[in-house]
């Protein structure tokens, strides 16, 4: 996977747990704080990229270059403060891509108005599950295992290159079982690079540049991609 | 004689079929959440709105003779079986006796029958004499025709209905919490009539040809200060007419006091009156939740878009939040959930219910979660948990699933970051708002899909996925096609909705 960098703001309760996640992930971030206890504690726990601004400043803002980075997340404790954040980084950087964590409803609503490209509200998130909880305990369970856990059975994207035999196969006759992997779906290059589920009864041809999205045991999707590795270095 | 009535003691509380009949008797004619007893009521009112057509109709015709037998033989039989149950479930006599028996046992001492027989009877004569009893009792008397005046009792029928209509017998029960109020209204209004009615006996008595007696002239004070006011009986002298003015200004204003007791006491109980009716109607259905705290979370939980939630009650101890649900139209009680008596109140026996601890506190949550619990096992428990260092309290407290809003959105955005892919995927599943999804088909032992290979099932021609199998609590991961399905087991599927409703549809019922 491409090394991405992700420039975080806030290291508070969010903040912390991301940056770790992002950290493992192998992911280059730079985090931003504007509270003294919070910048001290990202410093203890060993990120040596951590600036201390007044995130409400323009100037400072564009001082940290956030076009260079892929993903602007905006973490920050106080809410407001994000809304705040979310607005200033969309009306300086256009192109920016920026996601958002959200506290309540009425927040969510701000923080689109605010140009996020992404909102993650925590309430609607959580009432998600115990909906999936409710109604499909079992799916609920594996797919969360999935999320989770990462290990075990995980989605992979798997690009198909050229010459490759995966090319011109329509989605119905390719079988993956002997692999033991299944195909969920795949990102369609000429329908838009939009993803398709290969259940939704449309036959699909795969052509060079197509990625699919496989789910599977992890060393069986190792294996499978080495297969295509070795098939296109022949 | 007292050896016999022992070893009968004894071997009644070693039966185990005495004891379950017994517990379904009692379950039948106590137990509101029992499924027979509705039948079991509906057949005693029919038999008392009959008795009681029987009585209005013999007044001016002549009966026929089985519709007479049926009235004194089998009706009166009914009430008299009902009434013997109903004395001997009350109390457990066998079972008295034999704990005396071996307490004195126990204790090296000489075994007293007589003293425990007493007891026991102590407390049945006890239930005999609550009213409810008495109108049972009494409600079986008409069968005894040479007293023709014991037909009058047939109305102690129609009391009979207050056990079996619960709107009656709420209306009592309102009135019973006033009886201080209300007894001395009474206490008043018996000292103004015998008062007025010795003063108008006393001053009119020989000038007034309608008195005659005492009795006349306390009817009168009576029919006076009611303001009913017959005129059959009037006064006569002035001093008879200024007693009258005085107490019928004395009665407006009795009446207007006792009007605003039973008003208050009413509006008092009124929202309770409602939450109890909210709570039987919950009660009726087979599954339901129970939300605790109407908060962000709750109100989010209930705009889920894809599906309605049915059967469900919101808890909130605040006033102010229940009246908000009201608002949004859902159904909502006060009531603070972490008490024992507020869930006991739920058909914990005959549903199954599903807690949602939702409040704002994690305190509070655990709480509810012992709380539920405690009261039955069986009752599921998914609690909310704020601070993630006290997960282990609520696995402890015996929660069944563990919500942990902060943990679920903190992954989400990981997810959304480092795989932006599957972020799509698993967040368009979840949410149901793609076309695909992944349900579950619960494969019970009357399955026809039962014994049959994966092959054999063919998922692809009906346009799904097989993820996996979960049996006994392991997943299998995309199973071979040789697998066979066991009864069970779970098959996780993906699909559209319409593919998977069809699949399992013609996959319900029995083996063909």
């Amino acid at each position: 996977m491409t090394s991405q960098s992700i420039l975080l703001f806030g290291y508070g309760s969010h903040g912390r747990f991301i940056a770790r996640g992002l950290h493992e992930d192998g992911f280059k971030i730079k985090i931003v704080e504007s509270k003294q206890a919070y910048y001290d504690q990202a410093r203890e726990d060993g990120y040596i990229d951590v600036e201390y601004v007044d995130v409400t400043s323009d100037n400072i803002l564009q001082l940290l270059n956030p076009q260079n980075f892929s993903q602007l997340v905006c973490v920050m404790e106080d809410e407001h403060l994000n809304v705040f954040l979310t607005l200033s980084l969309r009306s300086l950087f256009k192109e920016s891509y920026i996601l958002s964590i959200s506290d309540s409803m009425h927040t969510t609503k701000k923080l689109k108005m605010a140009g996020a490209d992404k909102v993650i509200d925590l309430y609607e998130v959580s009432a998600n599950k115990i909906y999936n909880i409710l109604r499909r305990p079992v799916a609920t369970k594996i797919l969360e295992g999935i999320v989770m856990e990462r290990g075990g059975v995980v989605f992979r994207e798997i690009l198909v290159h050229e010459n490759s035999f995966l090319q011109d196969v329509m989605t119905d006759d390719l079988d993956l079982a002997p692999y033991g992997i299944l195909l969920i779906g795949m990102i369609d290059e000429e329908m838009g690079h939009t993803f398709v589920f290969i259940t939704t009864g449309i036959n699909h041809r795969i052509d060079a540049g197509d990625t699919l999205v496989c789910m599977g045991p992890q060393n069986k999707l190792n294996m499978f991609e080495k297969m295509l590795q070795k098939e296109k270095d022949l | 004689m007292k050896q016999l009535i022992l070893s009968w003691a004894l071997f009644l509380s070693k039966s185990k079929r005495y004891r379950e009949i017994k517990e379904t008797v009692r379950d039948i004619l106590k137990n509101p959440n029992n499924p027979y007893k509705k039948s079991f009521d509906i057949f005693i009112i029919f038999l008392i709105v009959t008795s009681v057509l029987i009585l209005i109709y013999e007044v001016k015709n002549p009966l026929p003779e089985w519709l007479d037998n049926y009235d004194i033989y089998f009706v009166s039989f009914v009430f008299l079986v009902e009434y013997m149950l109903r004395l001997w479930i009350h109390t457990d006599f066998s079972k008295r006796i034999v704990d005396e028996y071996h307490d004195a046992q126990f204790l090296h001492a000489e075994f007293e029958l007589w003293p425990v027989i007493k007891d026991g009877l102590k407390e049945k004569f006890h239930y005999m004499i609550t009213p409810s009893a008495i109108i049972d009792l009494l409600a079986i008397f008409p069968a005894y025709r040479p007293l023709r005046v014991l037909r009058i009792f047939v109305l102690f029928r129609v009391l009979k209905l207050l056990r079996y209509t619960k709107s009656i017998h709420q209306f009592v029960e309102v009135l019973v919490n006033k009886r201080f109020e209300l007894l001395t209204l009474l206490f008043l209004l018996i000292f103004i009539v015998v008062t007025a009615g010795i003063a108008i006996y006393v001053l009119e008595a020989h000038v007034n040809p309608k008195i005659e007696t005492l009795f006349d002239s306390i009817y009168w004070a009576l029919i006076t200060i009611s303001t009913v006011g017959y005129g059959d009986i009037s006064p006569v002298t002035d001093l008879g007419r200024t007693i009258s003015m005085l107490i019928i200004v004395s009665g407006i204003a009795m009446i207007s006091f006792a009007t605003s007791v039973i008003v208050s006491a009413f509006s008092e109980r009124l929202s309770e009156l409602k939450e109890n009716r909210i709570i039987e109607q919950i009660n009726k259905s087979r599954s339901f939740l129970i939300i605790c705290g109407y908060g962000q979370m709750a109100k989010m939980f209930f705009r889920q878009k894809n599906e309605r939630i049915e059967n469900y009650i919101i808890l909130d101890k605040d006033p102010k939040r229940v009246e908000q649900a009201h608002k949004d139209g859902y159904q909502a009680i006060v009531e603070d959930a972490s008490r024992f008596e507020t869930l006991s109140k739920f058909n914990v026996e005959h549903s199954n219910i599903t807690v949602l601890c939702l409040t704002g506190s994690d305190i509070e949550n655990i709480y509810i979660t012992l709380n539920a619990k405690s009261i039955s096992r069986k009752i599921r428990v998914i609690a909310r948990v704020n601070n993630m260092n006290i997960v282990s309290k609520f696995e402890y407290a015996g929660a069944d699933h563990l919500l942990m809003p902060n943990q679920v959105a903190n992954t989400m955005i990981r997810t959304a970051i480092t795989q932006p892919t599957m972020y799509k995927a698993i967040h368009a599943i979840l949410t149901g708002k793609s076309v695909a999804r992944i349900d579950e088909i619960h494969v019970h032992e009357r399955h026809s899909m039962i014994d049959k290979s994966i092959a054999e099932l063919d998922f692809k021609a009906s346009k799904l996925l097989l993820i996996g199998i979960e049996r006994n609590g392991e997943f299998l991961f995309n199973p071979l096609p040789t697998e066979r399905i066991q009864s069970y087991d779970i098959l996780l599927l993906m699909g559209r909705q319409i593919s998977l409703d069809y699949y399992s549809e013609i996959h319900e019922g029995g083996h063909r």
